[in-house]
Protein backbone atom coordinates (compact mmCIF):
# COMPACT_ATOMS: atom_id res chain seq x y z
CA UNK A 1 0.00 0.00 0.00
CA UNK A 2 1.24 3.44 -0.94
CA UNK A 3 1.91 6.21 1.38
CA UNK A 4 -0.91 8.40 -0.53
CA UNK A 5 -3.55 5.74 -0.24
CA UNK A 6 -2.47 5.37 3.56
CA UNK A 7 -2.29 8.90 4.05
CA UNK A 8 -5.86 8.74 2.74
CA UNK A 9 -7.51 6.52 4.78
CA UNK A 10 -5.96 8.02 7.99
CA UNK A 11 -7.56 10.90 6.54
CA UNK A 12 -11.07 9.62 5.68
CA UNK A 13 -10.47 7.60 9.36
CA UNK A 14 -9.67 10.76 11.35
CA UNK A 15 -12.96 12.88 8.73
CA UNK A 16 -15.49 10.05 9.65
CA UNK A 17 -14.87 8.17 12.71
CA UNK A 18 -17.43 9.86 14.83
CA UNK A 19 -19.77 9.71 12.39
CA UNK A 20 -18.91 5.92 12.10
CA UNK A 21 -18.53 5.45 15.93
CA UNK A 22 -21.99 6.97 16.38
CA UNK A 23 -23.71 4.82 13.71
CA UNK A 24 -22.22 1.59 15.31
CA UNK A 25 -23.42 2.67 18.52
CA UNK A 26 -27.02 2.90 17.72
CA UNK A 27 -27.08 0.14 14.97
CA UNK A 28 -25.28 -2.31 17.06
CA UNK A 29 -27.03 -5.16 19.16
CA UNK A 30 -25.75 -5.43 22.26
CA UNK A 31 -23.97 -1.98 21.59
CA UNK A 32 -21.89 0.30 24.44
CA UNK A 33 -24.95 1.61 25.41
CA UNK A 34 -26.90 -0.63 27.22
CA UNK A 35 -24.23 -3.51 28.42
CA UNK A 36 -26.17 -6.82 30.39
CA UNK A 37 -25.38 -5.47 33.53
CA UNK A 38 -27.47 -5.10 36.46
CA UNK A 39 -26.48 -2.00 37.66
CA UNK A 40 -24.53 -0.62 34.93
CA UNK A 41 -25.84 1.51 31.72
CA UNK A 42 -24.32 4.47 30.16
CA UNK A 43 -25.45 6.24 26.83
CA UNK A 44 -22.68 6.46 24.59
CA UNK A 45 -24.15 8.00 21.58
CA UNK A 46 -24.26 11.12 24.29
CA UNK A 47 -20.69 10.84 25.42
CA UNK A 48 -19.92 10.94 21.47
CA UNK A 49 -22.20 13.79 20.52
CA UNK A 50 -21.64 16.20 22.59
CA UNK A 51 -17.65 15.32 22.43
CA UNK A 52 -17.59 15.79 19.40
CA UNK A 53 -20.09 18.79 18.71
CA UNK A 54 -17.92 20.97 21.21
CA UNK A 55 -14.41 19.63 19.90
CA UNK A 56 -15.04 19.42 16.40
CA UNK A 57 -18.48 20.67 15.36
CA UNK A 58 -17.49 19.69 11.89
CA UNK A 59 -16.98 15.73 12.05
CA UNK A 60 -20.57 15.26 13.03
CA UNK A 61 -22.62 16.46 10.62
CA UNK A 62 -25.95 17.61 12.23
CA UNK A 63 -28.27 15.69 9.20
CA UNK A 64 -26.40 12.46 10.24
CA UNK A 65 -26.94 12.78 14.19
CA UNK A 66 -30.42 13.15 13.20
CA UNK A 67 -30.37 10.04 11.08
CA UNK A 68 -28.67 8.29 13.88
CA UNK A 69 -31.45 9.61 16.03
CA UNK A 70 -34.14 8.27 13.69
CA UNK A 71 -31.82 4.40 13.67
CA UNK A 72 -31.74 4.37 17.36
CA UNK A 73 -35.46 5.21 17.47
CA UNK A 74 -36.00 1.94 15.23
CA UNK A 75 -33.75 -0.33 17.22
CA UNK A 76 -34.73 0.91 20.61
CA UNK A 77 -38.19 0.70 19.64
CA UNK A 78 -38.91 4.99 20.78
CA UNK A 79 -41.04 6.95 18.92
CA UNK A 80 -40.10 7.79 15.35
CA UNK A 81 -37.72 11.46 16.28
CA UNK A 82 -37.46 10.81 19.72
CA UNK A 83 -34.29 10.13 19.55
CA UNK A 84 -33.33 12.60 16.89
CA UNK A 85 -34.46 14.94 18.93
CA UNK A 86 -32.99 14.50 22.00
CA UNK A 87 -29.12 14.04 20.44
CA UNK A 88 -29.99 17.22 18.11
CA UNK A 89 -30.70 18.93 21.64
CA UNK A 90 -27.14 17.95 22.68
CA UNK A 91 -26.07 18.79 19.88
CA UNK A 92 -27.55 22.44 20.73
CA UNK A 93 -26.27 22.69 24.50
CA UNK A 94 -22.65 21.20 23.02
CA UNK A 95 -22.95 24.31 20.69
CA UNK A 96 -23.83 26.59 22.98
CA UNK A 97 -21.10 25.57 25.63
CA UNK A 98 -18.72 26.13 22.59
CA UNK A 99 -19.81 29.70 22.00
CA UNK A 100 -19.30 31.02 25.34
CA UNK A 101 -16.00 28.63 26.49
CA UNK A 102 -13.20 30.92 26.29
CA UNK A 103 -10.73 29.23 28.01
CA UNK A 104 -11.56 24.79 27.71
CA UNK A 105 -11.83 22.91 30.93
CA UNK A 106 -13.02 19.33 31.38
CA UNK A 107 -14.56 19.83 34.60
CA UNK A 108 -16.75 22.62 33.06
CA UNK A 109 -17.52 20.55 29.90
CA UNK A 110 -18.52 17.64 32.09
CA UNK A 111 -20.69 19.48 34.66
CA UNK A 112 -22.53 21.04 31.53
CA UNK A 113 -22.72 17.85 30.08
CA UNK A 114 -24.39 16.93 33.13
CA UNK A 115 -26.67 19.30 33.48
CA UNK A 116 -27.90 18.75 30.14
CA UNK A 117 -28.16 15.10 29.86
CA UNK A 118 -29.72 15.48 33.45
CA UNK A 119 -32.59 17.76 30.89
CA UNK A 120 -32.61 15.27 27.89
CA UNK A 121 -33.26 12.62 30.44
CA UNK A 122 -35.95 14.69 31.81
CA UNK A 123 -37.47 15.33 28.68
CA UNK A 124 -37.29 11.75 27.22
CA UNK A 125 -38.91 10.05 30.48
CA UNK A 126 -42.33 12.85 30.44
CA UNK A 127 -42.26 12.14 26.54
CA UNK A 128 -41.92 8.58 27.24
CA UNK A 129 -44.26 8.03 30.11
CA UNK A 130 -46.97 11.27 30.10
CA UNK A 131 -47.18 11.40 26.17
CA UNK A 132 -46.75 8.16 24.34
CA UNK A 133 -47.58 5.88 27.50
CA UNK A 134 -44.37 3.48 27.98
CA UNK A 135 -43.72 2.73 31.39
CA UNK A 136 -39.98 3.54 32.36
CA UNK A 137 -38.14 2.68 35.55
CA UNK A 138 -36.65 5.87 36.81
CA UNK A 139 -34.06 3.99 38.84
CA UNK A 140 -32.72 2.94 35.35
CA UNK A 141 -32.97 5.96 34.14
CA UNK A 142 -31.02 7.26 36.91
CA UNK A 143 -27.89 4.95 36.87
CA UNK A 144 -27.56 5.24 32.94
CA UNK A 145 -26.96 9.26 33.88
CA UNK A 146 -24.95 8.69 36.42
CA UNK A 147 -23.03 6.23 34.53
CA UNK A 148 -22.99 8.12 31.35
CA UNK A 149 -21.68 11.66 33.20
CA UNK A 150 -18.80 9.38 35.20
CA UNK A 151 -17.31 8.01 31.67
CA UNK A 152 -17.80 11.15 29.98
CA UNK A 153 -14.18 11.32 31.69
CA UNK A 154 -12.38 8.38 30.21
CA UNK A 155 -14.17 8.80 26.76
CA UNK A 156 -12.75 12.27 26.86
CA UNK A 157 -9.53 11.19 27.59
CA UNK A 158 -9.51 8.64 25.31
CA UNK A 159 -10.80 10.53 22.78
CA UNK A 160 -8.44 13.51 23.33
CA UNK A 161 -5.73 10.58 22.98
CA UNK A 162 -7.09 9.35 19.53
CA UNK A 163 -7.30 12.87 18.18
CA UNK A 164 -3.85 13.51 19.10
CA UNK A 165 -2.40 10.72 17.45
CA UNK A 166 -4.54 10.79 14.25
CA UNK A 167 -3.48 14.79 14.17
CA UNK A 168 0.21 14.35 14.67
CA UNK A 169 0.14 11.11 12.16
CA UNK A 170 -1.79 12.59 9.61
CA UNK A 171 0.51 15.97 9.74
CA UNK A 172 4.08 13.68 9.55
CA UNK A 173 2.24 11.68 6.43
CA UNK B 1 -26.08 42.80 33.34
CA UNK B 2 -26.89 44.13 29.86
CA UNK B 3 -23.71 43.07 27.51
CA UNK B 4 -23.92 39.16 29.80
CA UNK B 5 -27.53 38.81 28.36
CA UNK B 6 -26.49 39.82 24.88
CA UNK B 7 -23.53 37.57 25.39
CA UNK B 8 -26.06 34.37 26.12
CA UNK B 9 -28.49 35.39 23.36
CA UNK B 10 -26.06 35.05 20.68
CA UNK B 11 -24.47 32.16 21.73
CA UNK B 12 -27.74 30.54 21.65
CA UNK B 13 -28.60 31.97 18.78
CA UNK B 14 -25.38 30.90 17.36
CA UNK B 15 -25.81 27.33 18.05
CA UNK B 16 -29.58 27.25 16.89
CA UNK B 17 -28.77 29.18 13.63
CA UNK B 18 -25.17 29.15 12.96
CA UNK B 19 -24.69 26.00 10.20
CA UNK B 20 -20.64 25.08 9.79
CA UNK B 21 -18.92 24.07 7.23
CA UNK B 22 -20.85 21.31 4.88
CA UNK B 23 -23.88 21.83 7.16
CA UNK B 24 -27.15 21.92 4.72
CA UNK B 25 -29.55 22.57 7.88
CA UNK B 26 -29.39 24.39 11.26
CA UNK B 27 -30.05 22.55 14.57
CA UNK B 28 -33.36 24.35 14.97
CA UNK B 29 -34.61 23.49 11.29
CA UNK B 30 -33.91 19.82 12.54
CA UNK B 31 -35.00 20.12 15.55
CA UNK B 32 -37.99 21.52 14.38
CA UNK B 33 -38.68 18.82 11.69
CA UNK B 34 -37.77 16.27 14.23
CA UNK B 35 -40.42 17.42 16.57
CA UNK B 36 -42.94 17.45 13.85
CA UNK B 37 -42.16 13.71 12.56
CA UNK B 38 -42.52 12.87 16.43
CA UNK B 39 -45.91 14.61 16.35
CA UNK B 40 -47.19 13.03 13.40
CA UNK B 41 -45.96 9.49 14.39
CA UNK B 42 -47.68 10.14 17.39
CA UNK B 43 -51.11 10.66 15.29
CA UNK B 44 -50.22 7.57 13.65
CA UNK B 45 -50.06 9.41 9.89
CA UNK B 46 -50.27 7.36 7.22
CA UNK B 47 -47.10 8.46 5.34
CA UNK B 48 -45.10 8.44 8.81
CA UNK B 49 -46.54 4.96 9.06
CA UNK B 50 -45.09 3.71 5.78
CA UNK B 51 -41.47 6.05 5.88
CA UNK B 52 -41.31 3.62 9.58
CA UNK B 53 -42.04 0.45 7.95
CA UNK B 54 -39.12 1.32 4.97
CA UNK B 55 -37.12 2.79 7.41
CA UNK B 56 -37.64 -0.64 9.78
CA UNK B 57 -36.67 -2.95 7.26
CA UNK B 58 -33.58 -0.67 5.99
CA UNK B 59 -31.98 -0.56 9.70
CA UNK B 60 -33.01 -4.33 11.03
CA UNK B 61 -31.16 -5.67 8.03
CA UNK B 62 -28.37 -2.96 8.57
CA UNK B 63 -28.45 -3.96 12.69
CA UNK B 64 -27.75 -7.62 11.55
CA UNK B 65 -24.78 -6.64 9.61
CA UNK B 66 -23.43 -4.28 11.97
CA UNK B 67 -24.04 -6.84 14.73
CA UNK B 68 -21.83 -9.80 13.04
CA UNK B 69 -18.58 -9.18 14.32
CA UNK B 70 -19.84 -8.76 18.01
CA UNK B 71 -22.22 -11.56 17.59
CA UNK B 72 -19.75 -14.01 16.02
CA UNK B 73 -17.11 -13.16 19.32
CA UNK B 74 -20.15 -13.27 21.41
CA UNK B 75 -20.98 -17.14 19.86
CA UNK B 76 -17.57 -18.20 20.29
CA UNK B 77 -17.71 -17.19 24.08
CA UNK B 78 -20.86 -19.04 24.15
CA UNK B 79 -19.40 -21.79 22.90
CA UNK B 80 -16.41 -21.73 24.98
CA UNK B 81 -18.61 -21.65 27.89
CA UNK B 82 -21.15 -24.23 26.71
CA UNK B 83 -18.22 -26.85 26.11
CA UNK B 84 -16.63 -26.18 29.86
CA UNK B 85 -20.00 -26.86 31.26
CA UNK B 86 -21.17 -30.03 28.95
CA UNK B 87 -19.61 -32.61 31.36
CA UNK B 88 -21.46 -31.31 34.18
CA UNK B 89 -24.81 -30.82 32.40
CA UNK B 90 -24.30 -34.35 30.82
CA UNK B 91 -24.48 -35.33 34.14
CA UNK B 92 -27.14 -33.48 35.50
CA UNK B 93 -29.64 -34.37 32.12
CA UNK B 94 -28.68 -38.09 32.61
CA UNK B 95 -30.49 -37.37 36.07
CA UNK B 96 -33.15 -35.19 34.75
CA UNK B 97 -33.88 -37.59 32.16
CA UNK B 98 -34.31 -40.94 34.30
CA UNK B 99 -36.56 -38.34 36.78
CA UNK B 100 -38.65 -36.82 33.43
CA UNK B 101 -38.89 -40.70 31.77
CA UNK B 102 -40.49 -41.98 35.06
CA UNK B 103 -42.84 -39.13 35.47
CA UNK B 104 -43.72 -38.78 31.68
CA UNK B 105 -46.28 -41.62 31.34
CA UNK B 106 -48.78 -39.98 34.27
CA UNK B 107 -48.20 -36.77 32.50
CA UNK B 108 -49.58 -37.96 29.63
CA UNK B 109 -52.95 -39.34 30.75
CA UNK B 110 -53.05 -36.45 32.81
CA UNK B 111 -52.67 -34.36 29.10
CA UNK B 112 -55.32 -36.90 27.02
CA UNK B 113 -58.01 -36.44 30.37
CA UNK B 114 -57.07 -32.71 30.16
CA UNK B 115 -58.10 -32.26 26.48
CA UNK B 116 -61.00 -34.72 26.90
CA UNK B 117 -62.79 -32.85 29.52
CA UNK B 118 -61.90 -29.50 27.68
CA UNK B 119 -63.73 -30.97 24.82
CA UNK B 120 -66.74 -31.63 26.83
CA UNK B 121 -66.87 -28.08 27.46
CA UNK B 122 -65.90 -26.57 23.83
CA UNK B 123 -62.61 -24.75 25.60
CA UNK B 124 -60.09 -27.23 23.46
CA UNK B 125 -57.59 -24.79 21.54
CA UNK B 126 -55.12 -25.52 19.11
CA UNK B 127 -52.42 -24.18 17.29
CA UNK B 128 -53.87 -22.57 14.40
CA UNK B 129 -51.23 -20.65 12.46
CA UNK B 130 -47.05 -21.79 13.41
CA UNK B 131 -44.28 -20.46 12.08
CA UNK B 132 -40.58 -20.08 12.97
CA UNK B 133 -38.22 -17.48 13.07
CA UNK B 134 -34.79 -16.71 13.41
CA UNK B 135 -33.95 -13.46 15.93
CA UNK B 136 -32.59 -10.53 14.40
CA UNK B 137 -31.92 -8.22 16.52
CA UNK B 138 -31.78 -9.09 20.79
CA UNK B 139 -31.24 -5.07 21.75
CA UNK B 140 -30.80 -5.15 25.55
CA UNK B 141 -32.18 -1.64 25.92
CA UNK B 142 -33.43 -0.75 29.47
CA UNK B 143 -36.50 1.17 28.16
CA UNK B 144 -38.16 -1.66 25.85
CA UNK B 145 -36.92 -5.16 25.93
CA UNK B 146 -37.68 -6.67 22.73
CA UNK B 147 -36.63 -8.43 20.03
CA UNK B 148 -36.57 -8.34 16.55
CA UNK B 149 -37.68 -11.56 14.33
CA UNK B 150 -37.23 -11.98 10.12
CA UNK B 151 -40.75 -13.28 9.81
CA UNK B 152 -43.53 -10.60 8.69
CA UNK B 153 -46.52 -9.50 7.51
CA UNK B 154 -45.40 -11.65 4.68
CA UNK B 155 -45.39 -14.63 6.10
CA UNK B 156 -48.55 -14.30 7.55
CA UNK B 157 -48.03 -13.22 11.44
CA UNK B 158 -50.43 -10.76 12.91
CA UNK B 159 -50.11 -8.41 15.73
CA UNK B 160 -50.66 -9.81 18.76
CA UNK B 161 -49.57 -13.30 18.37
CA UNK B 162 -47.76 -15.56 20.92
CA UNK B 163 -44.43 -16.68 20.91
CA UNK B 164 -42.36 -19.52 22.04
CA UNK B 165 -38.94 -20.32 22.48
CA UNK B 166 -39.70 -24.11 22.79
CA UNK B 167 -43.00 -24.59 24.74
CA UNK B 168 -42.31 -22.08 27.02
CA UNK B 169 -44.00 -18.43 26.57
CA UNK B 170 -41.59 -15.57 25.86
CA UNK B 171 -43.37 -12.41 24.61
CA UNK B 172 -46.10 -11.12 21.41
CA UNK B 173 -46.14 -9.37 18.68
CA UNK B 174 -46.33 -5.69 19.04
CA UNK B 175 -44.99 -4.71 15.76
CA UNK B 176 -45.57 -5.70 12.14
CA UNK B 177 -43.51 -5.05 8.87
CA UNK B 178 -43.39 -6.44 5.86
CA UNK B 179 -40.57 -9.19 5.97
CA UNK B 180 -40.23 -8.34 9.97
CA UNK B 181 -41.57 -7.71 13.39
CA UNK B 182 -41.02 -7.00 16.81
CA UNK B 183 -41.54 -9.03 19.78
CA UNK B 184 -42.42 -7.31 23.16
CA UNK B 185 -40.64 -9.56 25.79
CA UNK B 186 -42.32 -10.59 28.73
CA UNK B 187 -39.82 -9.20 31.33
CA UNK B 188 -40.69 -5.78 29.63
CA UNK B 189 -42.58 -3.37 31.83
CA UNK B 190 -44.90 -2.82 29.54
CA UNK B 191 -45.60 -6.82 28.99
CA UNK B 192 -49.30 -7.60 30.62
CA UNK B 193 -49.80 -11.05 30.45
CA UNK B 194 -52.87 -13.04 32.12
CA UNK B 195 -51.74 -15.23 34.41
CA UNK B 196 -52.61 -18.58 36.59
CA UNK B 197 -50.51 -19.84 39.77
CA UNK B 198 -50.41 -23.57 39.47
CA UNK B 199 -51.06 -25.33 41.81
CA UNK B 200 -53.48 -22.99 43.96
CA UNK B 201 -55.16 -21.59 40.82
CA UNK B 202 -54.91 -18.19 41.52
CA UNK B 203 -55.58 -15.65 38.18
CA UNK B 204 -53.10 -12.62 38.42
CA UNK B 205 -51.78 -10.28 35.89
CA UNK B 206 -48.08 -11.13 35.25
CA UNK B 207 -45.85 -7.92 33.95
CA UNK B 208 -42.05 -7.17 33.37
CA UNK B 209 -39.85 -5.98 35.88
CA UNK B 210 -37.68 -4.41 33.25
CA UNK B 211 -34.99 -6.87 34.07
CA UNK B 212 -34.74 -10.41 33.64
CA UNK B 213 -37.61 -11.43 36.25
CA UNK B 214 -41.92 -10.95 36.36
CA UNK B 215 -43.85 -9.26 38.77
CA UNK B 216 -47.39 -10.43 39.85
CA UNK B 217 -49.61 -7.95 39.76
CA UNK B 218 -53.24 -7.43 40.58
CA UNK B 219 -53.70 -10.28 43.14
CA UNK B 220 -53.56 -10.36 47.21
CA UNK B 221 -49.58 -10.96 48.64
CA UNK B 222 -50.44 -12.25 51.56
CA UNK B 223 -52.23 -15.41 49.92
CA UNK B 224 -48.62 -15.80 47.93
CA UNK B 225 -46.75 -15.30 51.31
CA UNK B 226 -48.92 -18.30 52.91
CA UNK B 227 -48.71 -21.16 49.87
CA UNK B 228 -45.28 -22.81 51.29
CA UNK B 229 -45.39 -25.06 48.03
CA UNK B 230 -43.50 -23.69 44.58
CA UNK B 231 -46.10 -22.20 42.46
CA UNK B 232 -45.78 -22.46 38.73
CA UNK B 233 -47.02 -19.63 36.21
CA UNK B 234 -48.68 -20.64 33.16
CA UNK B 235 -50.75 -18.34 30.56
CA UNK B 236 -54.59 -18.54 31.66
CA UNK B 237 -55.85 -18.05 28.40
CA UNK B 238 -58.31 -15.03 29.75
CA UNK B 239 -59.08 -12.85 26.94
CA UNK B 240 -58.76 -15.39 24.36
CA UNK B 241 -55.64 -14.05 22.39
CA UNK B 242 -52.99 -17.09 23.96
CA UNK B 243 -54.25 -20.82 25.05
CA UNK B 244 -53.78 -21.28 28.55
CA UNK B 245 -51.69 -23.76 29.89
CA UNK B 246 -48.14 -22.53 28.23
CA UNK B 247 -45.80 -22.34 31.35
CA UNK B 248 -43.68 -18.84 31.57
CA UNK B 249 -41.92 -19.57 34.92
CA UNK B 250 -41.98 -20.13 38.76
CA UNK B 251 -42.71 -18.20 41.92
CA UNK B 252 -39.61 -17.42 43.39
CA UNK B 253 -39.79 -15.41 47.03
CA UNK B 254 -37.45 -12.44 48.36
CA UNK B 255 -37.43 -11.60 51.74
CA UNK B 256 -36.84 -7.58 51.39
CA UNK B 257 -35.99 -5.76 54.73
CA UNK B 258 -39.82 -5.17 55.42
CA UNK B 259 -41.54 -7.91 53.23
CA UNK B 260 -41.33 -10.78 51.07
CA UNK B 261 -42.23 -10.04 47.42
CA UNK B 262 -42.86 -12.93 44.90
CA UNK B 263 -41.17 -12.53 41.14
CA UNK B 264 -41.54 -14.74 38.21
CA UNK B 265 -38.12 -16.36 37.59
CA UNK B 266 -38.72 -17.19 34.12
CA UNK B 267 -37.93 -20.80 32.57
CA UNK B 268 -36.17 -19.43 29.27
CA UNK B 269 -32.84 -17.05 29.49
CA UNK B 270 -34.62 -14.02 27.16
CA UNK B 271 -30.89 -13.24 26.52
CA UNK B 272 -30.18 -15.68 24.61
CA UNK B 273 -33.11 -16.43 22.25
CA UNK B 274 -31.94 -17.69 18.41
CA UNK B 275 -35.06 -18.92 17.30
CA UNK B 276 -38.48 -18.44 18.10
CA UNK B 277 -42.39 -20.09 17.40
CA UNK B 278 -45.21 -17.67 16.76
CA UNK B 279 -48.56 -19.09 17.43
CA UNK B 280 -51.54 -17.98 16.61
CA UNK B 281 -54.89 -19.98 18.35
CA UNK B 282 -58.23 -20.92 17.68
CA UNK B 283 -60.94 -23.16 19.21
CA UNK B 284 -61.14 -26.57 17.60
CA UNK B 285 -64.03 -26.52 15.37
CA UNK B 286 -66.56 -28.39 17.22
CA UNK B 287 -69.96 -27.25 15.71
CA UNK B 288 -69.10 -29.24 12.83
CA UNK B 289 -68.68 -32.34 15.29
CA UNK B 290 -72.06 -31.63 17.09
CA UNK B 291 -74.03 -31.74 14.21
CA UNK B 292 -72.47 -34.78 12.53
CA UNK B 293 -72.69 -35.99 16.33
CA UNK B 294 -76.39 -35.23 16.04
CA UNK B 295 -76.96 -36.87 13.11
CA UNK B 296 -75.28 -40.07 14.22
CA UNK B 297 -77.21 -39.41 17.24
CA UNK B 298 -80.20 -40.02 15.12
CA UNK B 299 -79.35 -42.83 13.35
CA UNK B 300 -78.34 -44.71 16.41
CA UNK B 301 -81.73 -44.13 17.90
CA UNK B 302 -83.08 -45.63 14.92
CA UNK B 303 -81.05 -48.17 14.70
CA UNK B 304 -81.28 -48.92 18.70
CA UNK B 305 -84.57 -48.77 17.79
CA UNK B 306 -85.16 -51.27 15.38
CA UNK B 307 -82.99 -53.57 17.16
CA UNK B 308 -85.24 -53.19 19.95
CA UNK B 309 -88.07 -53.99 17.99
CA UNK B 310 -86.30 -57.29 16.38
CA UNK B 311 -85.63 -57.86 20.11
CA UNK B 312 -88.87 -58.22 21.13
CA UNK B 313 -90.14 -59.99 18.13
CA UNK B 314 -87.45 -62.30 18.74
CA UNK B 315 -88.53 -62.61 22.45
CA UNK B 316 -91.75 -63.39 21.37
CA UNK B 317 -90.98 -66.06 19.14
CA UNK B 318 -88.82 -67.24 21.83
CA UNK B 319 -91.28 -67.45 24.19
CA UNK B 320 -93.90 -69.23 22.35
CA UNK B 321 -91.01 -71.84 21.44
CA UNK B 322 -89.97 -71.90 24.70
CA UNK B 323 -94.44 -72.74 25.95
CA UNK B 324 -94.62 -74.93 23.24
CA UNK B 325 -91.25 -76.93 24.01
CA UNK B 326 -92.65 -77.08 27.84
CA UNK B 327 -95.53 -78.71 26.57
CA UNK B 328 -93.97 -80.80 24.52
CA UNK B 329 -91.79 -82.01 27.18
CA UNK B 330 -94.69 -82.21 29.64
CA UNK B 331 -96.11 -85.46 27.28
CA UNK B 332 -92.84 -86.43 26.80
CA UNK B 333 -92.25 -86.84 30.42
CA UNK B 334 -95.74 -88.65 30.71
CA UNK B 335 -94.93 -90.66 27.99
CA UNK B 336 -91.57 -91.14 29.40
CA UNK B 337 -92.94 -93.05 32.30
CA UNK B 338 -95.35 -94.87 30.69
CA UNK B 339 -92.75 -96.24 28.76
CA UNK B 340 -90.94 -96.66 32.00
CA UNK B 341 -93.79 -98.50 33.45
CA UNK B 342 -94.05 -100.62 30.26
CA UNK B 343 -90.34 -101.69 30.13
CA UNK B 344 -90.52 -102.17 33.89
CA UNK B 345 -93.64 -104.74 33.47
CA UNK B 346 -91.75 -106.36 30.17
CA UNK B 347 -88.70 -107.25 32.37
CA UNK B 348 -91.12 -108.45 34.87
CA UNK B 349 -92.70 -110.83 32.11
CA UNK B 350 -89.24 -111.81 30.86
CA UNK B 351 -88.05 -112.53 34.13
CA UNK B 352 -91.41 -114.69 34.83
CA UNK B 353 -90.60 -116.13 31.41
CA UNK B 354 -86.93 -117.14 32.40
CA UNK B 355 -87.63 -118.38 35.50
CA UNK B 356 -90.28 -120.77 33.90
CA UNK B 357 -88.38 -121.71 31.18
CA UNK B 358 -85.36 -122.97 33.76
CA UNK B 359 -88.48 -124.14 35.11
CA UNK B 360 -89.28 -126.52 32.53
CA UNK B 361 -85.82 -127.43 31.65
CA UNK B 362 -84.89 -128.21 35.15
CA UNK B 363 -87.86 -130.76 35.07
CA UNK B 364 -86.80 -132.56 31.84
CA UNK B 365 -83.48 -133.01 33.35
CA UNK B 366 -85.06 -134.69 36.34
CA UNK B 367 -86.94 -136.48 34.15
CA UNK B 368 -84.27 -137.95 32.02
CA UNK B 369 -82.61 -138.84 35.20
CA UNK B 370 -85.56 -140.95 36.73
CA UNK B 371 -85.25 -142.78 33.32
CA UNK B 372 -81.95 -143.61 33.53
CA UNK B 373 -82.48 -143.87 37.28
CA UNK B 374 -85.12 -146.59 37.13
CA UNK B 375 -82.66 -148.40 34.39
CA UNK B 376 -79.03 -148.12 36.23
CA UNK B 377 -79.15 -147.19 39.43
CA UNK B 378 -77.86 -150.77 40.37
CA UNK B 379 -74.67 -149.43 38.29
CA UNK B 380 -74.01 -146.85 40.21
CA UNK B 381 -75.52 -147.13 43.96
CA UNK B 382 -72.86 -147.82 46.79
CA UNK B 383 -73.65 -151.47 48.35
CA UNK B 384 -71.22 -153.19 50.77
CA UNK B 385 -69.01 -155.07 47.82
CA UNK B 386 -68.21 -152.09 45.71
CA UNK B 387 -67.31 -148.64 45.87
CA UNK B 388 -69.72 -146.93 43.95
CA UNK B 389 -71.92 -143.85 44.49
CA UNK B 390 -74.17 -142.75 47.83
CA UNK B 391 -77.77 -142.41 46.30
CA UNK B 392 -78.32 -138.68 45.88
CA UNK B 393 -74.86 -137.22 45.66
CA UNK B 394 -73.72 -135.62 42.40
CA UNK B 395 -71.24 -138.40 41.65
CA UNK B 396 -74.19 -140.86 41.98
CA UNK B 397 -76.48 -138.23 39.36
CA UNK B 398 -73.21 -138.17 36.86
CA UNK B 399 -72.95 -141.55 36.74
CA UNK B 400 -76.62 -142.29 36.24
CA UNK B 401 -76.56 -139.35 33.25
CA UNK B 402 -73.93 -141.42 31.70
CA UNK B 403 -75.60 -144.35 31.98
CA UNK B 404 -74.04 -146.47 34.60
CA UNK B 405 -70.18 -145.83 33.41
CA UNK B 406 -68.13 -143.70 35.60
Amino acid sequence: MSATSKQKIYLFLYKHLPIILLFISVLNEADLNYLDFKYFSFNFSYILIFYYSLKRSQSLGYVFVFIAGLFNDVVVGTPMGLSSLMFLILCVAASYLRNITLRPSLIKDCIFFLITILIINSLLFVALNFIFGYELDFFDQVINIIFTFLLYFLFSNIFNFFEKYLMSNSNVR
Amino acid sequence: MEPSRDDFVIALRSAFFKKGTQQRFSLLSLILFSIILLTLSSLNFKVINYFKIGINELIYRGSVIASFPEKLIKSKYNNLQDHRKLFTNYKDNLAELDSIKSSNLSKEIIEFENIRLKQMIDDYVVADNEIFAKVLIDKKSPFLKSIIINKGSRNNIKLGMAVLDGIYFIGKVVELNYSTSRILLISDINSKIPVSLEPIGVQAIMSGNGEMNGIIEYVNQSNLESENTNLTVFTSGMGGLFKSGIPIGRIIKEKNASNITSNVNFYKDLSQLKYVKILSYKKENLNLEIENSQDRNVEILQETNNQNYLFKEQQKISNEIRVKLEQDKILLNKELTKLKKEISKLKKDVQNQIIEDEKTLIDADELKFLKLNFLYSKKCTKTFYNKLYKVGSAKYKKCILNKGKN
